[in-house]
């Protein structure tokens, strides 16, 4: 009897596990600048970015880096996207059928940045045990997306650490439980007023010697910031 | 054997009718498919020749990844040494560097894919010949800013002469690349489908623009015909090493190779259709003389003649019908499809647009290649032959008695 209590109370609190982590990457508002390196065996490039996020329905992203594409802007709100091409001063919709296809090249889509998801409210949680990443001790949590979720995964697979939530790994996989994306997550630090990790590999499954790296450089978080701030005007404007 | 010879040209004579009818059914055979041959034959060679003089080239250099995978992230640097050396070789004509990638063309509202060539605008009119192809405007120039694009494709955006033309595209290592360019002539390519969807740009421009400094995706590589490329290709094979491969057109392009040789399959069935017809029109007349001349063959054996004096001299006859049936058929044959050669004929309607679809030109082209005419020339002559041992036979198995007596 103690112990169905126990396991009943374990998964309300799987859930709360993941709401906390969840919300440490998200907050309110936030502004910051990034990198994100694409590596291919090969040859790597770098691109700086800076981003101005308000809840998880609008985003705006600013490039930095390289001169060549420096002055591009993404503009993200609910789940449409812009594209501010200054060199020919185009603005371009990016339409349904171009948002599985990479996004700067990168190995992330477009759907990956406009996705609405939320992996608090579409998923059923499970903790599958315990396991040690990078020294965190972390719990070991299954993701099953609900029926009518906007969901393109079958089952996520996510790793957060005990002391302080951090989720530090995720594996994703498609319906037929083939593993596509892996996600690792490193370089815990203190950004503003909290502790998250600042470095993120996204590992795509049947691409050898492809990732992509995303550094956070420096986030505040809780600024105030708008929602008539992400307009198309404002994307020719930002600097 | 020389009295056997005239005997035999003179028998041939002595019925010309029966002589006219067989002979022509040889030049007709012959002419048939001399013109079926040639028909097929210039049709190949005219797609060998829009593949390889409008686009790739007898064979081409490129990075080794690059025909598996042709994105710009293959190309490599332009390398002199590498030129040099593909130039030392006495069969090559010249070297032509280029940097293609594909995009997005588009203006005002209009957009549709595109084939973006980067190019040196005085070395690649050697091979294609565009800058002849220019309907409007000017060719590319050295370190010009603007593009040539295909007509087609300036019609479906509307554009004309120094309109903007925006293109955008990924261009090396995945760098987005979004450019305007004014457009500063208009070409009507030979190749429909390439007309509906070329841009060339000056290489340097194009390499800048794709964030690809000096780099090429390929190097074509041209010769004098196939046989020089079918030598050359063999050097150059062993020679070209990692991380570069060569191929040649008929690599690069094996539906162009396949659908000949389907078609060509298609027409040997049909001229062994027609073979067999004339071989049945000989074998027929030459039945009919023997029958005729039965009885004079009696006569002659009964005088002392001998049989296989007289096989060998029916032999000589059959031959020389055929001979006269291939010689006639080659004369005229010969000069018909000079000057078919010289004026393809032009299709119409329905069979036109298909034609265009594909990526051709809507004509008949006809090929005065010379096997075209020998293989004819062979086949009906061996026809002849097999059918020249019926007589053999027949004068060998005659019974003087029932001969003499006609029955």
């Amino acid at each position: 009897m103690v112990f169905l209590i126990a396991l009943s109370a374990s998964a309300q609190d799987i859930k709360e596990i993941i709401r906390k982590s969840d919300e440490k990457f998200r907050g309110t508002s936030s502004t910051g600048s990034f990198s994100m390196t694409i590596e291919r065996p090969t040859w790597s490039r770098t691109i700086s970015m800076k981003s101005w996020a308000l809840g998880t329905e609008y985003s705006l992203i600013y490039v930095t880096a390289p001169a060549k594409e420096k002055g591009q802007v993404f503009l993200k709100r609910q789940n449409e996207m812009w594209n501010w091409v200054p060199s020919i001063e185009r603005m371009v919709k990016i339409p349904p059928s171009m948002m599985m296809q990479s996004w700067m090249g990168s190995d992330f889509t477009n759907d990956d940045l406009v996705r609405e998801s939320s992996i608090v409210k579409d998923y059923t949680h499970k903790l599958l045990g315990e396991e040690t990443i990078d020294n965190y001790l972390c719990y070991k949590v299954e993701l099953i997306p609900l029926e009518n979720a906007p969901v393109v995964w079958g089952k996520v697979l996510m790793w957060v650490s005990k002391k302080d939530y951090l989720w530090l790994k995720a594996e994703f996989y498609d319906e037929d439980g083939i593993l596509v994306n892996t996600e690792i997550l490193s370089d815990v630090k203190k950004m503003d007023d909290r502790v998250i990790p600042c470095r993120m590999e996204m590992i795509p499954a049947d691409k050898k010697g492809q990732k992509t790296i995303m550094i956070f450089e420096n986030t505040d978080f809780d600024v105030p910031l708008k929602e008539d701030f992400f307009s198309i005007q404002n994307m020719k404007k930002i600097k | 054997m020389l009295t056997n010879i005239k005997l035999a040209w003179r028998n041939i004579w002595r019925n010309k009718r029966r002589t006219l009818i067989t002979v022509a059914s040889i030049f007709f055979g012959v002419l048939l498919s001399a013109y079926m041959t040639s028909m097929q034959e210039g049709s190949y060679s005219k797609m060998v020749e829009i593949v390889v003089k409008f686009y790739s080239g007898y064979m081409q250099v490129h990075h080794e990844d690059y025909w598996e995978n042709k994105s710009i992230n293959n190309s490599f640097d332009y390398d002199q040494a590498l030129v040099d050396r593909l130039k030392s070789h006495s069969e090559v004509d010249f070297v032509i560097p280029r940097l293609e990638s594909f995009g997005l063309a588009s203006s005002g509202e209009l957009t549709r894919g595109a084939a973006v060539f980067g190019i040196v605008p005085d070395i690649e009119t050697q091979l294609t010949g565009i800058a002849e192809k220019i309907v409007s405007g000017k060719y590319l120039q050295a370190n010009d800013d603007g593009v040539v694009i295909g007509d087609g494709l300036a019609k479906f955006l509307n554009l004309n002469l120094n309109d903007t033309l925006v293109i955008l595209t990924q261009g090396y290592h995945g760098v987005s690349s979004a450019g305007k360019f004014p457009v500063h002539g208009i070409i009507k390519h030979v190749s429909p489908e390439l007309n509906k969807s070329i841009i060339y740009m000056e290489l340097k421009t194009c390499q800048s623009f794709l964030g690809a400094e000096n780099k090429l995706t390929s190097l074509v590589v041209n010769v004098a015909d196939n046989d020089a490329m079918k030598r050359t290709l063999k050097k150059l094979k062993s020679e070209i090493q990692s991380p570069f491969s060569v191929m040649s057109w008929e690599e690069m392009q094996p539906e162009v190779v396949q659908q000949i040789e389907s078609d060509r399959a298609g027409g040997v069935i049909m001229k062994a259709i027609l073979y067999i017809v004339i071989a049945f029109g000989i074998f027929g007349t030459i039945m009919m003389m023997i029958a005729e001349r039965r009885r004079e063959f009696g006569v002659m054996i009964s005088i002392g003649m001998q049989k296989k004096k007289l096989a060998v001299i029916l032999f000589i006859e059959t031959l020389f019908i055929g001979l006269l049936g291939i010689l006639s058929g080659m004369a005229v044959s010969l000069p018909l499809l000079l000057i078919q050669a010289k004026n393809p004929i032009p299709l119409t309607g329905e069979t036109a647009k298909l034609m265009e679809d594909f990526g051709f030109e809507p004509y008949m082209f006809f090929s005065t290649a010379p096997e075209v005419f020998w293989q004819q020339a062979i086949s009906v002559f061996v026809l002849t032959v097999l059918i020249g041992i019926y007589p053999i036979i027949a004068s060998l198995r005659i019974k003087e008695i029932k001969a003499l007596h006609g029955t």
